[in-house]
């Protein structure tokens, strides 16, 4: 059921024209995702720094709410780029892109690091300032930090697989793999 | 000895000679030999351990690629952060000195990260990349942003700073973004090509 809702949705945004013009097209397609891969070195860079800080790996002797505080704007102006542009690669290639497994393990998790996102600010205006210039951040600071360094690591890395045609649905029987991926018995558009 | 014949911009300078003889290189026909030269190197390439383990296992391959991709990210995050600290657009209420040279640190891991993963991924496909002109762009540009970092911005960067033109520091900021996302670009290029 959910499944074919997604199916449907994908190949109504297939048989619009922008996402033909989009996907046929070898600069603007290439131009798009190159920068949604480029964009990585603005937010994950920054994101990263942030998270290495309060690790205590990176820049130990800078205030962790300063870092927090400072990359934040940056980070999320590469964030928006990269939402946008891999808004624009989905569009492209609808059908594909929501059937693929790794698409779907990416999506779940952007959506749990979002949260971890939204707790890790909590719980930083929580913990005051007594710890700022301490190398490590408190238990619960890092704790989160491992988990967006290990996610983000691990959407990085599904972004890279769904480029592999590994597990397409044209090349999977039916099954659990084929139902989590999201493919449809008998579709015919790939 | 020769170090005091060149003055304090010794590295400079020879960065510049470096320069220098990579474009006059560049512009004569010894490129077109020596280019030829290396095809054997990059046949060979291809039949070691590392050439075969990623021609064989696509998902050791697509695994160091995304390795790579994330030592791209702390690159860019270390760049950026030590260059946008010089252009004063962040962290701008941290002493210049002390953001650099801790993203200094940074950039040396992101560096070790990308050539070891680039290494890889090379011997993967080093025939490819060897009739490709974008993977040369990539080579030079990266061999010109490793001379400016380590021999040009370094070195000034180890001075007291308040003594050097601040203008100079955001040229080298600036020239030094984009120097990095020109070898990101070409890199990412080498995907398209082929």
């Amino acid at each position: 059921m959910f499944n074919q809702l997604i199916h449907n949705i994908a190949i109504w945004l297939d048989d619009t024209r922008w996402s033909t013009m989009l996907h046929e097209s070898y600069y603007m397609y290439n131009w798009v995702e190159s920068t949604h891969v480029l964009t990585l070195m603005v937010s994950l860079g920054m994101l990263f720094l942030i998270d290495l800080r309060m690790l205590g790996l990176a820049l130990p002797d800078v205030p962790a709410s300063t870092i927090a505080r400072r990359l934040n704007l940056p980070m999320l102006v590469g964030f928006t780029v990269m939402v946008v542009t891999g808004l624009l690669l989905f569009y492209a290639v609808p059908v594909r892109s929501s059937q693929s497994i790794w698409m779907r393990i990416k999506l779940v998790l952007m959506l749990g690091l979002l949260i971890n996102a939204v707790l890790f600010h909590r719980r930083m205006s929580e913990a005051g300032s007594g710890w700022d210039a301490q190398p490590r951040a408190p238990r619960n600071l890092r704790l989160g930090a491992m988990f967006s360094l290990a996610g983000w690591s691990v959407v990085v890395t599904c972004g890279r697989f769904i480029a592999y045609d590994w597990f397409d649905c044209q090349y999977m029987d039916p099954g659990l793999m084929s139902s989590l991926a999201g493919c449809i018995e008998g579709q015919t558009r790939f | 000895m020769p170090a005091s014949l060149l003055g304090p911009y010794s590295r400079t300078i020879l960065a510049a000679a470096v320069l220098l003889i990579t474009l006059g290189f560049a512009l004569s026909g010894a490129r077109g030999e020596v280019h030829n030269g290396l095809l054997p190197f990059f046949e060979w390439l291809e039949t070691t351990w590392f050439g075969v383990a990623g021609k064989t296992w696509g998902a050791v391959f697509a695994t160091v690629q995304s390795v790579h991709l994330l030592g791209l990210a702390l690159l860019g995050g270390a760049v950026l952060a030590a260059e946008g600290r010089l252009l004063n657009v962040i962290l701008t209420d941290t002493p210049r000195e002390l953001v650099c040279s801790r993203c200094n640190r940074v950039f040396d891991i992101a560096m070790i990260t990308l050539v070891a993963t680039g290494v890889f991924m090379a011997c993967g496909v080093a025939v490819k990349i060897y009739y490709l002109p974008v993977y040369w762009y990539k080579m030079l540009g990266l061999a010109a942003g490793a001379l400016f970092h380590y021999f040009v911005r370094n070195p000034v960067l180890a001075q007291d700073l308040e003594n050097v033109n601040p203008w100079l520091l955001k040229a080298m900021a600036v020239a030094s973004i984009m120097v990095w996302f020109t070898v990101a670009a070409t890199g990412r290029w080498i995907g398209f090509s082929g």
